[in-house]
């Protein structure tokens, strides 16, 4: 434990940046913000409540002669930039309340003691950037939903990243600056919640004297939390002096995450093009009606079809729109060129796209929809995986095998060991 | 086989291991007969079979016992094996059963064996986990800390959800503290001492008048353009309505709200249209002898668009309505920026599609239009329907008005120094210091140390050197406060001295108040008194009568019956209806709190959760039940039940609403839920390779006959033998709770079954009268949750004598719940550490 001195926190005051601060990594990233790498990787991973129906979801073949499924065709045009993954999973049970392991491979309740605390991919890939961009990731959509909803981003204290949950709430973050008087304010306020971190961090010390082993271990989450906040609050100084991006397009409005989903998706590659953040994910959950597209029965209701054909028809075709519009922001990403480079912004971003949820009929949480698009892996190919019980793949190796080619250096990631067989590089 | 032992947590396990490094594993008493003699011969007679060598069903071996508790493994399994004995699960049915008297001296010999070994450990449980302020404790403390009005104030609401164990939402263990989290307690810290302090000059009252003008929202402002000119405001749709046409009504010309935090004094004028109207009573769903209801809740027009549903509008009012053109006036508390809206507690369900339907059923009563679309048929249904509606013509609105002034936050921050500060805008040093030194001692719920509050102090005097006035300095004190460790967290055990009475007196009142104590409480402490049975019994009692005790009975049942869930599955809204008309959720929720509130009140015996001959319903809710009650409106009745179908808490909808998914109901997770809640036995989870249950309703099978053949399989019948058949007494229960004799399409339900003892039941008023002979076990279910709930941490096996003494001695009382809260909270584990 790191016994934090008041006087280190009067020269974080005194000189703005800090350099000197032995827990700081990320600062001294900050402190290079302004700076473009060569070659950045991006992440984006896309999760809904209920899955895909797997009779209009999966093909019938493998490899790359695959035809495609009423659930796939959208992608037509970009067979090409993505795989298609069948019988991975992460062995949960549970049905809706285990969906929010979808990013993590543990369900949260079973998440503590694990080294990396039930923390989600795309958040192990933002403490990776750190504070190199203004965002080290961006949560967006649904804060609730059926059993919570999606619930998909974890940090290592095993809590959850509450979701933006609108475009005009993320356009606002993205683009539109502070005026000088809330910048001077919120530069006040920082340095106010450094000097209060100082005080509160002698309480805890003379605290966890008194306390047994248990408690004063119990009391470390409290410590770290208070270096988490000091190193945001260095963060959040440096960013105050670096401008926002001019911003391409008007502010939206908030119609409703089922008729936001194009400006969210469109808010999202101006996010990723403008180097804002590398990492983003989008929750599809409350807010998503079946009611916006003009379909009388609830989605949830038709997702327990019960077999009946003319509820699957629904579902499909609720299910369909939201693999268009993912179809959309491929397209979109395509038509980025990424800066330094020869490729396209899809070239430099994996997107991953699926759910926690395998069918919801039965609500089960195996052979989940996985699809993985761009990010410079060869593509095009419907790729399965053993079905038996005992020789079964961890999706958490596709994880490791995206976190690998985010620059992070790990070959585990929650149940993955290894990285996946037979996803290569282009 | 065997329930529950495997689920202990592993910690406990460690802990008790640690704590017992050098005792000698102790050997059976030497009277009474040996286990090798009685114990022995009956496990290899009737249980090794399954449980031995070659088989270990349920994961239990017990061909190796010796009779010596060796390890935690073992006393595990020799509870089990006596708990199975005790209710007569094992062996089970179809295997050769021992005779009574042989059952009778193996339970003998094993309880002397395990009370032996309990009592040669004195810590029998651990240090309580240091655990932070959950985020409703958070909330409520915030309150009574500062005397906010929390009506539409929510500090914790941006804070990350707490995490559960096993529904609880009090368990140290579990309750982490992260970056994201502190980062809001720094924010939210600050905007919770300005409301508090500011502003030290009482605002003027002012008044604002509206009398036309009374746009609502796009879809119906274009007939009420042209029908009424926008001259009164209409209320249509109740507030539960899927796309609501009318069911706020905002007065959009004060959208920004009010200017500060107040009491407002709100006048209308309004009148009751066509409650007696000539359409079917069921095709219109509203109560043509029952006076309208009009409903004030808070808006802001941040938070969405004020004609919809918005995250935070509490119903700050209500008022019947004459028919007649009439004046009312109600006081409310708005905070600044919220604005009254006007809501239609009884009234119409979905206009939006009843255009429609009136356009179709009753054509002849409307002029001929252009359309049969929606704008024509809502024309009609405006103009000409006679549709039962609110009209609100003039609305005054005046305040801020205050109880007092400087309102109580103030008063308690500052005392008599307010004043003073009001007039001179600062204090003397000493002032200063002596106000945040009671300051911290009321937030941290002890008396303070020097060297604490020279830490803030340090605070507010760099804050004042760099300019700020000595007012803001000082705020910026009291929000350091809000974001110490002494306050976020509940007084852990000091390691030496063991948990003060300072510490007791905040581990009760956040048991029965989810708050910090009050002044009462810190007195006893600070005498020393607070320790006695007697005082402690009496505190109950006081704070069980205090309305802050409905903390208790809200934060428990979440906890305890999984009601937080309530709601988390949607009904579906085709099929009922009736749950989004007549706010059922609510009423459900309400129906079990004013039960749990009667047993506590009376001190009625906890058989009560079991089978009861009394409920509370309102009209609506007794509608849903199929029950007559004298009730009117929203008012909730004591009913007295003369069917055995209703009584308890498996008759009552919430229970069986957040036990369905809101589509159709499965015996499973009803069973699962009774196991784990009431009788505190969880099953094991599925093994590994367990083909799910695939519902298909097309035909030929129900769930009933689909689970029959799950249970054919060996390795699921293990469980679902127990799982299946307090489901299926369920069965007549549809997902909300209504009462059915049938699935539809001609399949009837069939409620009876037959527990894994072999006792049979034919339907849910049978069953229950089994489940009463095992109220010892739901009694023990119910004390280790309480014990969980209160102390805040894990109740393990090394508690089972507390509990256990705790039943005993709630048996010779009346069983009463209110004696039973007083057991645990004079108990052993609720009392150390």
């Amino acid at each position: 434990m790191i016994i934090h001195s008041a006087d280190r926190r009067s020269f974080l005051k005194a000189a703005g940046v800090c350099l000197a601060l032995p827990t700081l990594e990320s600062a001294r990233q900050a402190a290079r913000a302004d700076r473009p790498e060569a070659s950045p990787r991006r992440m984006v991973c896309v999760g809904n409540e209920f899955g895909m129906h797997p009779g209009n979801f999966w093909p019938k073949q493998t490899g790359s002669d695959y035809e495609l499924t009423p659930l796939l065709e959208p992608l037509a045009p970009h067979k090409n930039n993505f795989t298609l993954f069948s019988h991975l999973d992460h062995g949960l049970k549970g049905g809706h309340f285990a969906i929010h392991g979808f990013l993590t491979g543990v369900k949260a309740a079973e998440a503590r003691g694990l080294p990396g605390g039930g923390m989600s991919v795309d958040q192990r890939a933002a403490e990776f950037v750190g504070s190199r961009t203004r965002f080290p990731s961006l949560t967006i959509g649904s804060e609730y939903g059926l059993h919570g909803g999606c619930q998909m981003s974890w940090t290592r204290t095993g809590t959850r990243v509450p979701p933006i949950p609108g475009p005009r709430e993320l356009f606002r973050q993205l683009f539109v600056e502070d005026s000088a008087a809330g910048k001077k304010q919120a530069e006040e306020r920082i340095h106010l919640q450094a000097s209060i971190l100082d005080a509160v961090l002698g309480d805890a010390n003379s605290l966890k004297r008194t306390l047994s082993r248990n408690d004063a271990q119990k009391l470390d989450e409290y410590f770290s939390s208070v270096r988490d906040v000091e190193t945001k609050l260095t963060l959040d100084q440096q960013w105050l002096r670096i401008p926002k991006p001019k911003a391409p397009i008007d502010e939206p409005t908030n119609k409703g995450l089922t008729l936001d989903l194009p400006a969210l998706y469109e808010l999202i590659a101006l996010a990723l093009q403008t180097d804002s953040t590398r990492v983003a994910t989008l929750e599809i959950a409350e807010g998503f009606v079946s009611s916006a597209l003009g379909i009388k029965q609830g989605y949830h209701g038709l997702s327990h079809h019960g077999k009946v054909k003319e509820s699957i028809e629904l579902l499909v075709q609720i299910e369909r729109y939201q693999v268009e519009q993912f179809a959309g922001f491929l397209d979109r990403l395509r038509s980025i060129r990424e800066p330094n480079s020869d490729g396209t912004l899809l070239d430099s971003t994996m997107v991953l796209f699926g759910s926690g949820m395998g069918d919801a009929n039965s609500h089960t949480n195996n052979d989940l929809p996985i699809i993985l698009a761009g990010g410079g892996f060869r593509h095009g190919e419907h790729k399965e995986y053993p079905k038996a019980s005992n020789r079964r793949v961890p999706l958490c190796n596709l994880f490791v095998s995206m976190l690998q080619r985010f620059g992070v250096e790990t070959d585990q990631f929650s149940q993955g060991t290894t990285t996946l067989t037979g996803l290569e590089l282009v | 086989m065997a329930l529950s032992s495997k689920r202990i947590p592993a910690f406990v396990f460690a802990v008790l291991l640690l704590a017992w490094p050098a005792e000698r594993p102790l050997a059976a008493a030497d009277a009474a007969p040996s286990f090798e003699t009685v114990v022995r011969p009956f496990l290899n007679k009737y249980c090794v079979g399954c449980h031995g060598q070659k088989h270990q069903k349920g994961d239990r071996r017990f061909d190796r016992l010796t009779g010596e508790i060796v390890d935690d493994n073992s006393l595990v399994d020799l509870q089990d094996i006596l708990d199975q004995l005790n209710l007569s699960e094992m062996p089970p049915e179809e295997a050769t059963q021992p005779t009574d008297a042989e059952r009778r001296v193996v339970i003998q010999r094993l309880t002397t064996t395990i009370q032996d070994y309990h009592k040669t450990r004195e810590a029998s449980h651990q240090a309580a986990v240091l655990r932070r302020l959950n985020s409703r404790e958070y909330r409520n403390t915030v309150r009574d800390l500062l005397h906010l009005n929390m009506t539409m104030f929510d500090p914790a609401a941006t804070f990350p959800r707490d995490q559960t164990t096993e529904h609880l939402d009090t368990i140290g263990d579990t309750l982490v503290t992260s970056g994201a989290l502190l980062q809001q307690y720094l924010n939210v810290a600050e905007e919770v001492v300005q409301k508090a302090v500011f502003p030290l000059e009482k605002p003027d009252v002012q008044k604002w008048t509206f009398r036309d003008g009374f746009r609502q929202q796009p879809e119906i402002d274009q007939v009420h353009r042209t029908f009424n000119g926008f001259r009164h405001m209409t209320l249509y749709d109740v507030v539960g309505a899927d796309k609501p046409e009318g069911a706020y009504g905002p007065i959009h010309a004060f959208a920004d709200g009010v200017p500060h935090d107040g009491y407002y004094e709100i006048k209308l004028k309004a009148e009751a249209l066509n409650r007696r109207h000539d359409y079917p009573i069921e095709f219109l769903g509203t109560d043509p002898d029952e006076p309208f209801r009009l409903g004030i809740v808070a808006g802001n027009k941040d938070a969405g668009t004020l004609h919809l549903t918005q995250p935070v509008e509490p119903l700050l009012a209500e008022v019947e309505l004459a028919d007649e053109q009439k004046w009312y006036t109600v006081r409310v508390w708005l905070d600044a920026g919220f604005t009254p809206r006007f809501t239609f507690r009884n009234g119409l369900m979905d206009v939006r599609s009843l255009w429609g339907k009136l356009a179709k059923e009753y054509g002849d009563r409307f002029p001929k239009r252009k359309t049969k679309g929606i704008v024509d048929n809502r024309i009609n249904g405006i103009t000409h329907g006679n549709l039962p509606q609110i009209r609100i013509h003039e609305i005054e609105i005046e305040g801020p008005f205050y109880d007092e002034w400087p309102t109580a936050g103030q008063r308690s921050i500052f005392g008599d120094d307010f004043e003073e500060l009001a007039r001179a805008d600062t204090l003397s040093k000493a002032q200063w210091r002596d106000r945040l030194t009671e300051f911290a001692s009321a937030a941290y719920r002890r008396p303070v140390s020097t060297e604490e509050v020279d830490r803030v102090w340090k605070i507010v005097e760099s804050r004042r050197d760099t300019g700020r006035s000595p007012l803001s300095a000082f705020c910026d004190g009291l929000t350091a406060i809000l974001c110490s460790p002494a306050f976020l967290y509940l007084e852990s055990a000091d390691q030496k001295e063991g948990l003060s009475s300072h510490g007791l007196a905040s581990r009760l009142s956040y048991f029965l108040w989810s708050s910090m104590p009050d002044q009462e409480l810190r007195e006893l402490a600070a005498r020393g008194e607070l320790r006695q049975s007697k005082v402690l019994a009496a505190q109950v009692d006081r704070m069980l009568n205090d309305d802050r005790a409905d903390a208790f009975i809200e934060g428990f049942l979440d906890s305890w019956l999984t009601l937080r869930d309530l709601g988390a599955t949607p009904p579906d809204r085709n099929a009922f209806r009736s749950f989004y008309h007549y706010d059922l959720d609510s009423a459900m929720r309400q129906e079990t709190r004013l039960f749990v509130r009667e047993l506590i009140q009376q001190n009625l015996s906890i058989d009560n959760f079991l089978d009861s001959d009394f409920t509370f319903l309102n009209k609506r809710l007794a509608e849903h039940y199929g029950i007559v009650s004298s009730s009117t409106g929203n008012e909730f009745q004591k009913v007295l039940l003369t069917d055995r179908r209703r009584g308890g808490l498996l008759g009552q909808a919430s229970i069986l609403t957040v036990t369905a998914n809101g589509i159709d109901t499965s015996p499973v997770v009803r069973g699962v839920w009774l196991l784990e809640n009431i009788l505190g036995t969880p099953p094991s989870p599925p093994p590994p390779d367990v083909e799910p249950i695939d519902p298909d309703v097309r035909g030929a099978t129900t769930i009933r006959d689909q689970l029959e053949k799950h249970r054919r399989i060996a390795s699921c019948n293990d469980c679902h033998r127990k799982i299946d058949p307090p489901g299926f007494a369920l069965e007549n229960f549809d997902p909300i709770g209504g009462w059915r004799t049938s699935y539809g399409r001609g399949k009837p339900i069939d409620s009876s079954g037959q527990l894994s003892t072999g006792q049979e039941f034919k339907d849910v008023a049978d069953f229950k009268l089994l489940l009463l002979a095992r109220k010892d076990q739901f009694a023990r279910a119910l004390t280790t949750k309480l014990l969980a709930y209160s102390s805040g941490r894990h109740v393990g096996l090394s508690d089972r004598p507390h509990v256990d003494e705790i039943i005993n001695n709630l048996n010779q009382q009346r069983s009463g719940f209110r004696d039973l809260i007083k057991l645990v909270v004079t108990s052993d584990p609720f009392l150390s550490p």
